[in-house]
């Protein structure tokens, strides 16, 4: 027998760990680099509270009940327990006021009369109770489907001066963000989904097609996007109110989704065009043309995928950004109404920009000599929802392409 | 390429986008009812003719029964015009064929396109919020164009104001920003700028306002005077209008503590200063303020300019600040500059000479994208400060009942403000960067 051959390698004493999938391994690269990022931590945490919050809210209905009395230009919270604040109803003479009523769930057994909890049942019982024993009453109506929250912050809960209608700001801002942030994420999704296959068509083919398509982004690029969705609005309202079973209000928060969208996707096929101009120069697309791939199948399967990163990033920034407009177009009477038709409809927008009206209009009209209170924190608290949503956007996509872009992470 | 052939060739490139969006314009148009597209254009109603358009006209066509439905009443005249009445003086088709509208669509897109380029963009409707309002009543039944000539050079010095305070602020804060990377100034920059971001101007406008009244605010409570004017002046009034007050018993104006009413006419006002606001006779504040002889004024209303400016430079800071910071980056990053340091050039030369060259055409370049979005801020920001611009006019244009007039026209115009913006821009670069034009 042969004798064993001597320049055979010994066994390996340690087996090699296997090579990482190499798609993996970028993906815990990206995480590493990340995970170093302070503020893009910060943002996601935020940005986790702020959902939490949302899912909270939008799945929690707290029955609750607040009364709110108007006189001329005083108005404010009628409490048993009264704190005097921000408003002090000590006159005896309630003549011209009026008690408004609020609730948004009526317990089980009581009709749309009931209000107040324990302790008034009818607007008669109301007017004749031990509160304004003594007094003229003020007239009391009811409302329904109005604000409620998890947080009881009554005292702070404040009513618009001009209609009868009352709201708890932090309940509606709890309640409103579910919606901000579906806002958010369907207008930027159907936009960057229009503006992706825009985009990829016009940078893969080419030629006249590019042409065509990059003018049509160019019109739609030099219209104001404020100005542009203002005039949708503006013009599909006149023509289409009301689609079918949707109702007036629905309708018109349909129409303004799709007017945003509208104006959104230029960016997008503007910013993948770019994108698929330098894949489609690539050695692999060449190989995949090669081997006999159709245009299609190049399109679908090489060119878009990897094209679709800066996406991303542009997709979680303009997420920030949609709040911050739609407050800017609530400000202009455009964005939704918060009472639409006896409804509630809590966002952060058309709360910011009720406050900024309660702000100016205090500021303005204040004739009380030794001073008013400015509901600073009408402004502050919608302000601090949209900032904090916004920035922590911001942060974690200016994380994420830090991570994911190999050039910026030397 | 000679740089004559490059700006004939761009400008060439802007036709198909004014006709695109003036096309686009024609379209939502079309999506009015008649009665408000010819309101638009004549104003409403229509002079020296007893029986035009209020309500929605019924009629159709001559000699017919109207079709419509609802009835109106025919201006100057106590006829009813209801479902069954004959229209029989023509009236409403002699407007239609005015405006074209009996035409075809091919017609009709033709005789808008034509409007549009040639500045008749109707008149502002009589009926229409902002022509009833007490801040603009002297716009009704006014020539949009004309308007938007009142208004316009606010405006534009205004944005000049802002792009200014964004070229000081964010070349130098980028760079900064850039040299000095993932240090603090890096994060403090950083959060500045995705400040910017996360602010509606609105609520940074309204928050400043509330911070100058804060600071102006003698202690007691919020009844506000300033320091320097008489009692009973709340002085958030103060931020109504471009220019002070007219109604004002002293000559110093309360909220820059400046006087300048010495020429005291009409009601306060100096008479070149038309009901505060516009000016005569170019229209730019400070300009005429120094062509008759006021400089205080102007600049009295630089410093009303001030913080509206601030409030939209802060907004569109944020962006600009973020591209030049990275594309700095990527130039620190180049050859050219790591054989400057080989070299042994200082490193503040380094940075200021050879790496920061390039953060103007950053600044133009993104300024250039983003400018529908600057120029689109300026109704809220007007509307928020008081401003008498073109923004505001179209701000009080969307309060029910509408001014079509002025919401189209202003569509048109801020479309020709972005094209010529981005063709400055697109000039600018390609005389900043010799590679644009060559290549």
């Amino acid at each position: 027998m042969a004798a064993p051959d001597a320049a055979a390698p010994p066994p390996p004493t340690t087996l090699r760990k296997p090579r990482p999938h190499p798609r993996l391994d970028q993906a815990k690269r990206s995480w590493y680099f990340f995970r170093r990022n302070t503020l893009a931590l910060i943002g996601l945490a935020i940005l986790v509270i702020l959902a939490s919050v949302a899912a909270y809210a939008a799945t929690t209905p707290t029955p609750w009940y607040k009364m709110n009395l108007y006189c001329g230009a005083d108005y404010g919270p009628l409490n048993k327990a009264q704190s005097g604040y921000p408003y002090n109803f000590s006159t005896a003479n309630y003549s011209g006021c009026s008690l408004v009523c609020t609730y948004e769930v009526a317990p089980p057994g009581n009709s749309a009369s009931f209000c107040g909890g324990l302790w008034y049942k009818t607007p008669t019982d109301i007017a004749q109770s031990e509160d304004f024993a003594g007094m003229v009453p003020p007239t009391v109506s009811f409302k329904s489907g109005l604000s409620t929250g998890p947080l009881p912050l009554g005292a702070l809960s404040i009513a618009s001066i001009d209609s009868p209608t009352f709201y708890n700001l932090f309940s509606g801002l709890l309640r409103g963000s579910d919606w901000s942030l579906m806002f958010s994420v369907g207008i930027v999704g159907i936009g960057a989904f229009i503006g992706l296959i825009v985009g990829a068509v016009a940078g893969f083919f080419g030629g006249v097609v590019d042409d065509v398509l990059m003018r049509l982004v160019d019109i739609f690029l030099s219209i104001p996007v404020i100005l542009f969705v203002v005039v949708v609005v503006i013009v599909t309202t006149a023509t289409v109110s009301d689609l079918g079973r949707l109702g007036p209000a629905n309708t018109k928060l349909l129409l303004l989704v799709l007017a945003f969208a509208l104006v959104w996707w230029p960016f997008y096929a503007r910013l993948v065009r770019g994108q698929v101009l330098v894949t489609r120069e690539q050695k692999y697309i060449e190989a995949a043309r090669a081997s006999g791939a159709s245009k299609a199948r190049i399109l679908v399967r090489h060119i878009i995928p990897n094209s679709v990163y800066p996406i991303f990033v542009q997709f979680s920034l303009d997420v920030g950004t949609i709040p911050l407009l739609i407050g800017g177009l609530a400000y202009l009477g455009f964005g939704p109404e918060l009472f639409p038709n006896q409804g509630y409809f809590p966002e952060w927008g058309n709360l910011a920009q009720l406050g900024v009206g309660q702000i100016t209009s205090i500021l303005t009209t204040c004739t009380d000599p030794s001073g008013c209170i400015i509901p600073w924190w009408q402004l502050f608290f919608p302000g601090l929802f949209l900032f904090l949503f916004a920035i922590s956007v911001n942060l974690l996509s200016d994380g994420l392409r830090d991570a994911f872009d190999p050039r910026l992470r030397r | 390429m000679r740089m004559v052939t490059y700006i004939a060739r761009r400008l060439l490139l802007v036709l198909p986008t004014l006709l695109g969006v003036i096309t686009i314009t024609f379209i939502l148009f079309q999506a009015l009812p008649i009665q408000d597209q010819l309101d638009s254009h004549f104003g409403n109603p229509p002079k020296n003719h007893p029986c035009a358009f209020i309500g929605s006209c019924p009629c159709d066509q001559d000699n017919q029964a109207s079709v419509r439905g609802n009835a109106c009443t025919c201006y100057g005249s106590n006829v009813t015009v209801t479902k069954s009445t004959i229209c029989q003086d023509g009236l409403y088709r002699i407007y239609i064929h005015k405006l074209g509208l009996d035409q075809p669509i091919w017609g009709q897109w033709a005789g808008f396109t034509w409007r549009a380029l040639t500045f008749q963009w109707g008149t502002v409707e009589n009926k229409s919020y902002i022509a009833t309002s007490q801040s603009f009543s002297w716009l009704k039944d006014v020539p949009v164009t004309q308007a938007i000539g009142w208004m316009l050079p606010y405006t534009l010095e205004l944005a000049a104001l802002s792009l200014f305070f964004i070229l000081v602020i964010a070349i130098p804060v980028g760079n900064l920003a850039a040299v000095n990377r993932n240090r603090p100034i890096d994060q403090v920059a950083r959060v500045i700028s995705f400040s910017g971001f996360a602010i509606p101007a609105f609520l940074l406008g309204s928050l400043a306002i509330t911070g100058v009244v804060l600071l102006l605010l003698p202690s007691t409570g919020f009844y506000v005077h300033s320091p320097w004017c008489p009692p009973g002046e709340p002085i958030y009034n103060e931020f109504q209008g471009s220019w002070p007050l007219a109604t004002k018993s002293t000559t110093t104006d309360c909220y820059t503590g400046l006087t300048f009413l010495q020429a005291a006419k009409n009601d306060g006002y100096p008479s070149w200063l038309v009901n505060g606001y516009a000016s005569k006779p170019t229209g730019f504040p400070t300009v005429d303020a120094l062509l008759n002889g006021q400089p205080w004024i102007g600049v009295d209303t630089i410093i009303r300019m001030t913080l509206p400016a601030l409030v939209i430079a802060f907004g569109s800071v944020a962006g600009i600040l973020r591209f030049v910071r990275n594309s700095m980056l990527e130039v620190m990053n180049l050859d050219f500059v790591r054989t400057a340091r080989a070299k042994g050039v200082p490193e503040k030369v380094v940075t200021k000479k050879h790496a920061g060259r390039n953060s103007l055409n950053v600044t133009i370049t993104v300024l250039g994208l983003t400018f529908a979005f600057f120029i689109g801020g300026f109704p809220i920001i007007e509307e928020v400060f008081q401003l008498y611009g073109v923004g505001r006019m179209l701000a009080q244009a969307v309060v029910t009942p509408l001014s079509y007039a002025i919401i189209f026209g202003s569509t048109i115009l801020f479309t020709y403000i972005v094209v010529a913006a981005n063709l400055i821009v697109d000039v600018l670069y390609a005389y900043l960067d010799p590679r644009v034009r060559l290549g």
